[in-house]
């Protein structure tokens, strides 16, 4: 919870500059993970020419983070049709990702990290929790070349993205990616 | 993405670029699965396929092959095609899987293909089942491929005369 976000306020912008060594305006470094099938999965793979949503989150037992996927659910359903993406990844082991997203009724992929690697590299090990050592809860909204466009920083329940924010950081970058967003007229 | 056309077809498969003979569940030949890269279509029964899905190096394989019956179009955006792309993205992914087209509009099939028992299993519950009949068939070396699960959740095609669920414009 030491993120600055204090020139962020001053603009209103939502969001915080930086959590772990993912920053607004940096790249997220090009990770591979298995997924919830178990298939060996690249990020930017993952991401292709799409906006994403790459969320870090905690584990299925978390009450926090089964409210949060019920936003990303009902996020996924504007999502399918807007050629937009998003990853979920946590320390669960495929299996138990399996299960919990089919329980969720979540239509994207769950990637694994059970040996913290990615974790250790992105700085985003939950330091307070040292029976789980989850994610630290965080959702970042990535450009297809993994430029970070927005940071939200999830420890306390209010810093995470509420769907109005998400759809906004997912039009700014649609926006800019879209050489035909200005629909073509006669 | 370049033109890719599938076709089921009796006898040989002139001029395809991968082929292989297809066997139904009771033994008997059900005719050559055939696949082209080229821009016009071989075939008169040749539909658009994910070019992932083709591969001459791969290995045998079982599969769910749903066409539309002769004379039947259905809008690719029906919701019932809709509601199947969905059902696969939320169920344990195939081998591979794509949408047949013939043109930029509708919706005339789809070839799910499973390697495992499991995946094998599953074919009986193939969504896209639903929407037109499907026939489970064996396919032999030489012709198929497999294909990465899509990210999530896009349900749809980038570009219209592409099939789902290949996932990149241009």
């Amino acid at each position: 919870m030491s993120a600055p976000h204090g020139a962020r306020h001053a603009t209103g912008a939502v969001g915080v500059d930086a959590i772990g060594e993912l920053a607004v305006g940096g790249q997220v470094p090009d990770f591979e993970l298995l997924d919830h099938a178990g298939n060996q999965r690249q990020l930017s793979q993952l991401v292709g020419g799409d906006p994403t949503v790459l969320h870090f989150y905690r584990g299925w037992w978390c009450p926090k983070e089964q409210a949060f996927f019920r936003r990303l659910v009902a996020l996924q359903e504007d999502a399918e049709v807007a050629y937009s993406r998003i990853v979920s990844v946590s320390v669960d082991p495929p299996e138990v990702n399996a299960a919990f997203r089919a329980g969720l009724g979540a239509r994207w992929t769950f990637l694994s990290d059970p040996d913290r690697a990615v974790q250790t590299q992105l700085r985003l090990r939950e330091t307070t929790d040292t029976l789980n050592n989850p994610y630290v809860p965080a959702v970042v909204v990535i450009s297809p070349d993994l430029r970070i466009h927005a940071a939200h920083n999830g420890y306390w329940y209010w810093g995470r993205p509420t769907h109005d924010e998400l759809v906004r950081h997912l039009r700014d970058i649609s926006r800019d990616l879209r050489p035909d967003w200005e629909a073509p007229t006669p | 993405m370049n033109r890719c056309w599938l076709a089921l077809v009796e006898g040989p498969a002139k001029g395809a670029d991968a082929a292989a003979r297809a066997i139904a569940t009771d033994g008997h030949p059900a005719g050559t699965l055939a696949a082209w890269r080229r821009r016009a279509r071989p075939v008169r029964e040749a539909l658009r396929v994910d070019e992932r899905l083709i591969d001459p190096d791969g290995s045998a394989a079982w599969i769910s092959l749903v066409l539309a019956p002769s004379g039947v179009r259905l809008p690719f955006d029906d919701p019932a095609v809709q509601q199947a792309r969905r059902q696969v993205l939320l169920h344990p992914f195939p081998a591979a899987v794509s949408t047949l087209l013939r043109d930029d509009s509708h919706f005339e099939g789809a070839i799910t293909v499973a390697r495992s028992p499991t995946e094998r299993r599953r074919l009986r519950e193939d969504p896209f089942a639903r929407i037109f009949p499907s026939r489970l068939l064996s396919v032999e070396s030489g012709i198929l491929g497999a294909a990465p699960p899509p990210t999530g959740p896009t349900i749809e095609r980038y570009g219209s005369g592409n099939p789902w669920p290949w996932d990149r414009f241009g």
